[in-house]
């Protein structure tokens, strides 16, 4: 069996399919990072305080923003196959499926704008929340491994309370339940256009928790994988329990750790879709607020799948370099299974 | 004055008895080997002796002060150990499993423990190693960074707990080899092992272990070839058999 077979996990493309992939990642996130930039309220003031030209339009709301991908080309060759299946009867059916993907692109460049908004709010809640997320989860998980029976016990029943209950009922019990989004907008946090600037504070704090629990899990695994003669050697040279933690099981331990934690991140960019049921104007959101508007609820769901799609394919080619990039021979990785 | 006095340790995992009654001690300079069946609580009592394993009861001395007295960390400074399986940080270069115990428990800067370090992989003929990980090591250059990593520390006694026993027959040489220079420079050494070769040429005192209780100690000429006990005799004669 061939390196290709083995590895046809999604990150592990190789070849001339990896350079596609990268082409087409690179592309979206080019796209992605001028939209950002082209309506940011913290560049603009930074543009115009050092006199530049205002290139920054941070004034123009989401949903007059222009597309620069224009939408005639293809609704152009759209319309003509739609006349050519006209032209040829019956079979035209399948000249209309050919049509289809040009329709759905001319009405994908017509709402990629909102879309780009939405996905830098999904884009932070992920990446935010998995951050804060790893900050609990090593010591959640260094309790459980290393900890005394009480601490660990304690662990345990947060890491099953968080698992055992669906992230929605959590997302809508920190939302109504507590008086967090009260609080949060009374020291005003964060300001967020066009939602209760809360939402997206409380969305964090709940994906955060959930995410703490499952990024747990993984890195226990990972730091039950480092052999235990790494630890007894390292208290044999005189280091104390929780510095042996530290300079000998983490660094090995959260190596093992990344494809799990890969995959958690995977799951939290389609997951924070969840933050829509709270207000928070994410992707997800701005794809319902478009298929409401325009009723075409097939094309724009299909349109944000392969969004979602593109952030979850580049971030686990993205999370397969760094694999590559931190691995050190003998510790981690797939080198030398191939 | 001797520097390790063990008196009546007792230690069981459970309802297992592992060790009963062990006395012994050794003088600064000296090279003592363990020898026993397997399972007769070697690796135990030297696990005992820099407290990675607690005794149940009776008293363990370092240099006239009782053990369970000093801060364990400190003990195990001054205590070095070498394992059967090595067990090398297995994400640190050969100079940096030398270098961590020498900057975090010792607190010398990275220019004084990547010079002393660089010093030890020399003595135990590594020098050209320093930057190769574990994994990039055979198992005998991996024992020798082992043996320089428990060296580096500037400890009084190294604990060797059968220090070739996982390694392939050609490679126990070059570990022996460290070991007798060791021995022939005066560090104090308490040997687990089963390379009767290395006991007989290098020990001072041999100690047959057999179910937890020492049978019979003395210096090496006696053990092999005036045994008082015939289980001594027996177990010396096997392996030594084994060995030729």
């Amino acid at each position: 069996m061939s390196a290709d077979t083995v590895d046809a996990a999604v990150g592990t493309i190789r070849g001339r399919k990896k350079v596609v992939a990268g082409v087409v990642g690179g592309a979206l996130w080019l796209w992605l990072l001028a939209r950002w930039a082209a309506h940011n309220t913290l560049l603009d003031s930074v543009f115009t305080a050092i006199g530049l030209p205002d290139l920054i339009r941070s004034e123009v709301r989401v949903g007059a923003r222009e597309p620069w991908i224009p939408a005639e080309p293809f609704a152009a060759v759209a319309e003509a196959l739609g006349g050519v299946a006209a032209a040829v009867g019956p079979a035209g059916v399948l000249v209309e499926w050919l049509a289809w993907p040009f329709e759905l692109a001319a009405f994908a460049t017509s709402t990629g704008p909102a879309l780009a908004a939405g996905a830098f709010i999904t884009v932070y809640l992920t990446v935010i929340s998995m951050a804060f997320g790893l900050v609990i989860a090593v010591p959640l998980a260094v309790t459980r491994v290393y900890g005394g029976p009480i601490s660990s016990s304690l662990s345990l029943a947060y890491t099953e309370l968080i698992r055992g209950t669906p992230l929605l009922a959590q997302l809508f019990f920190f939302y109504f339940g507590l008086p967090l989004a009260g609080l949060v907008s009374g020291i005003g946090l964060m300001e967020l256009p066009g939602a209760p600037r809360s939402a997206a504070v409380v969305a964090i704090i709940a994906f955060t928790v959930n995410s703490s629990a499952y990024q747990a899990e993984y890195i226990r695994a990972a730091l039950q994988s480092v052999d235990e003669g790494q630890l007894t050697a390292a208290r044999a040279v005189g280091l104390s329990k929780r510095e042996g933690i530290r300079h000998v099981v983490l660094p090995q331990g959260l190596r093992f750790a990344i494809p799990g934690w890969t995959n958690e991140f995977v799951y939290l960019i389609k997951y924070s879709s969840l933050a829509a049921f709270i207000t928070v104007p994410d992707m997800f959101r701005r794809a319902r607020d478009i298929g409401s508007d325009t009723f075409q609820y097939t094309e724009i769901y299909v349109v944000v799948g392969l969004c979602y799609l593109g952030l979850v394919l580049t971030t686990a080619i993205a999370m397969q370099r760094l694999e590559d990039r931190v691995a050190l021979p003998g510790v981690g990785t797939s080198t030398g299974r191939e | 004055m001797s520097l390790l006095r063990v008196d009546s340790v007792d230690k069981s995992y459970g309802d297992e008895p592992v060790l009963h009654d062990v006395s012994f001690g050794m003088d600064r300079q000296q090279v003592e080997v363990i020898v026993g069946p397997s399972g007769s609580g070697k690796s135990t009592l030297l696990r005992c002796v820099n407290r990675l394993t607690e005794i149940d009861s009776g008293e363990i001395y370092l240099d006239d002060e009782e053990i369970h007295g000093v801060d364990e960390n400190e003990l195990r400074r001054r205590v070095g150990m070498v394992f059967q399986d090595f067990n090398l940080f297995a994400h640190l270069t050969a100079r940096g499993n030398i270098t961590l115990g020498l900057r975090e428990v010792l607190g010398l800067s990275k220019a004084e423990a990547d010079a002393k370090a660089d010093d030890y992989l020399d003595r135990v003929g590594l020098a050209d190693q320093a930057d190769s990980y574990p994994a990039e090591l055979s198992g005998g250059q991996q024992q020798r960074v082992g043996i320089a990593r428990a060296l580096a520390m500037d400890p009084e006694l190294i604990l060797f707990d059968e220090p070739t026993s996982a390694l392939d027959p050609e490679l126990i040489g070059e570990v022996l080899t460290v070991m007798k220079d060791l021995a022939e420079e005066g560090m104090t050494m308490l040997c687990v092992t089963h390379e009767m070769g290395f006991a007989r040429s290098a020990a001072d005192t041999i100690t047959f272990l057999d179910d937890g209780e020492i049978v019979e100690r003395g210096p090496p000429e006696q053990l092999f070839e005036n045994p008082e006990h015939e289980r001594t005799g027996t177990f010396l004669g096997e392996l030594t058999g084994l060995h030729q």
